[in-house]
């Protein structure tokens, strides 16, 4: 468990230890191919099909037969997306996608747009909820997919999945919607919120990285992205990482039965540290949506100073924190995500990412809150923007 | 290599920043280099005695080495000739530091830059006003605007001239255009119905009367300077807009769900 005043749950969790537990013995005692047809095998085919249906019942699938196993969110995004557009270009070639979405879904629409495809970027309000009349003025005769987020991986902001599941299958449009940041803490159900593709990660749900899944509803189809032995109904090739599969259906199991207090509990820590640093730190903003967000995230914007300097000084305060600033990213761009919400570049420069997790506590909350303005302080007397 | 893998000697000129602060005075001069819009801004201040830098100091508004890179040089030219500080390269800075991770060399390597602007100024004669201290200055004229490219596809649809209906504008993220005093007191007003307020000159400043300019610093109004709007872009209503910033020369993109133009 983290050393740290670790607040930075959205970039990884630890694994659950009961989960650790759990998949042990995969790795040695039960560490037969599922494709096997002798006795050893069947262990590892009955484990694999229990976690189907632990997976299938998280998000109210009606057959276990609708979730995929994969590498992760990536990977699921992936084969939502590239195997979606290229089993069905024949019924259109447009693709609609949110301006904030993942980068893996931004980056995959770009590739797509280089094969031939056609995507619109539909814009958000300042608060990052998609902007519903826009959603509906983009929509073309040769829409195939919408691809929007179920809630925002740096901002938090939850969006409005069941209207844009709606209008999505009055159009006849398939939605795939990317779960990974909400599905710890808000109830996934794909049928009520009409979602044909879900994509859905282990580690956000303190279960062992390198493992997701796919729900694909029944009659959607793919064409899969990775070609080998078929297994995964032919939809994702590779002998299957069962030791990874049971951890992700365990930790799914441990979340289901925590989620309403911890949504709870997280949210009453976050609205504190909100409170708290808006009133002790002048010039200081909230990102994201005052109310529509998630429990496990605040995200704020100093004016005049710079994201990574702020996080760089939370190090040496023994913070594990997170910015949007570019200085601190690997293209040096802002945060696509901050600046699509309407941000000036230096606003977005200036901002700080909070996740809070399973093990952040009150007093990690007051931490920040107590080493955090003197920082704010000391930077901008520095800078020469402050006035 | 991570862009934040510092060594310690950046961490400790981070930590504890050498000579941050401004000098005053006939025999200073300042450099400034940078747009806070990169994430850099880096202000040095040099007073010279006997052609030599007798005092130095800095204001930075940017990332680890950026700040970093700033102290190393002031404790480098202090006490050097011009044109031995001339000599100082961006280089000699990352090598005193003990290196900087290679993604940063470029963008945030500015300091030595800021120090040659300084001298450069200093041999000149030219005066920079402190970023920090604009005084009022009433001689220079609002430039006279170009043509907005969409504006007729998109007028009274996010864009518009009239702003009598405060109530059109509740919720929305709003630009406005300066086109004097009245510009500005939309603006604040706005903040009342909206907590999404750009007001976007081309000047360098915000020319207005003190107590017009106190308020305005004093609300939640963001103010864009140097900056000019170039097109309005959006289907059937407006989603964003194109900005020229004219210190840079750069064009981007601006999302917003209402513009005031004059």
């Amino acid at each position: 468990m983290p050393k740290t005043v670790y607040l930075d749950y959205q970039a990884a969790k630890p694994v659950d230890l009961e989960v650790i537990e759990e998949i042990t013995p995969y790795f040695s005692d039960k560490f037969a191919n599922a494709a096997s047809l002798h006795a050893d095998g069947d262990i590892a085919t009955e484990a694999l099909e229990e976690s189907r249906k632990s997976i299938a019942a998280f998000i109210n699938a009606g057959d276990p037969a609708e979730i995929i196993f994969t590498s992760g969110a990536t990977e699921s995004n992936n084969l939502a997306i590239i195997g979606y557009a290229l089993r069905n270009k024949k019924k259109g070639k447009h693709i609609l996608i949110s301006e904030i979405e993942h980068i893996s879904i931004l980056n995959i629409a770009k590739y797509l747009e280089k094969n031939g495809f056609e995507v619109t970027h539909v814009p958000v309000d300042f608060y990052g909820r998609i902007r519903m009349d826009k959603l509906k003025e983009k929509i073309r005769a040769d829409t195939i997919l919408i691809s929007v987020q179920y809630a925002n991986n740096e901002i938090g902001t939850i969006q409005p999945v069941a209207e844009i599941g709606a209008i999505a299958r009055e159009k006849g449009i398939v939605f795939h919607c990317d779960a990974v940041a909400a599905e710890e803490l808000v109830p996934i159900d794909v049928v009520r919120d009409k979602i044909d593709l879900l994509t859905l990660a282990s580690n956000d749900l303190y279960g062992p990285r390198g493992v997701g899944a796919l729900y694909i509803r029944t009659g959607v189809l793919l064409n899969p992205i990775l070609i080998g032995g078929g297994q995964e109904r032919g939809l994702r090739s590779g002998t299957e990482d069962v030791a990874g599969i049971v951890g992700m259906a365990k930790a799914a199991k441990i979340v289901k039965s925590k989620m309403e207090a911890e949504s709870k509990r997280l949210a009453e820590l976050r609205d504190y540290l909100i409170k708290a640093i808006l009133e002790k730190i002048p010039r200081s903003h909230l990102n994201g949506h005052p109310k529509n967000r998630l429990p496990s995230n605040a995200h704020f914007r100093f004016d005049f100073i710079e994201g990574e300097s702020l996080l760089l000084s939370l190090k040496d305060e023994g913070v594990s924190i997170a910015t949007g600033s570019a200085c601190s990213s690997k293209t040096l761009e802002p945060s696509h995500t901050l600046i699509s919400i309407g941000l000036l570049h230096e606003e977005a420069h200036g901002s700080l990412v909070v996740t809070l997790g399973r093990y952040t506590t009150r007093a990690d909350i007051d931490k920040l809150i107590q080493v955090l303005p003197a920082i704010v302080e000391r930077l901008r007397k520095m800078s020469p923007l402050a006035k | 290599m991570k862009s934040t893998k510092y060594s310690e000697k950046v961490l400790d000129h981070f930590r504890r920043p050498r000579n941050v602060g401004t000098l005053e005075g006939d025999d200073v001069a300042i450099g400034r280099v940078g747009n806070p819009v990169c994430g850099d801004l880096m202000e040095m201040y040099i007073r010279v005695q006997d052609d030599k830098i007798k005092d130095i100091k800095f204001k930075t508004f940017g990332c680890g080495s950026a700040i970093a890179t700033s102290s190393m040089i002031t404790e480098m030219a202090v006490g050097k000739t011009l044109d031995e500080a001339m000599e100082i390269t961006r280089q000699n800075v990352a090598d005193e530091l003990h290196g900087l991770p290679p993604i940063k060399m470029h963008c945030s390597n500015l300091a030595a830059d800021a120090l040659h602007d300084a001298i450069k100024n200093y041999r000149e004669g030219i005066k920079l006003t402190p970023v920090v201290d604009v005084p009022t200055q009433t001689t220079c004229e609002v430039p006279v605007s170009k043509e907005i490219i969409g504006v007729d596809a998109l007028l009274n649809k996010g864009v518009y001239r009239d702003s009598s209906n405060l109530e059109e504008f509740r919720d929305k993220r709003t630009l406005v255009i300066e086109n004097g005093e009245p510009s500005i007191e939309l603006a604040i007003k706005l903040t009342k119905v909206t907590q999404r307020v750009i007001f976007m000159t081309p000047l360098k400043m915000v020319l207005a009367r003190p107590e017009l300019k106190t308020e305005l610093k004093m609300s939640d109004v963001k103010v864009l300077l140097e900056a000019e709007l170039v097109e309005v872009i959006g289907t059937e209503s407006l989603e964003k807009v194109k900005v020229h910033d004219l210190n840079e020369n750069t064009e981007y993109e601006l999302f917003v769900d209402a513009v005031i133009i004059p």
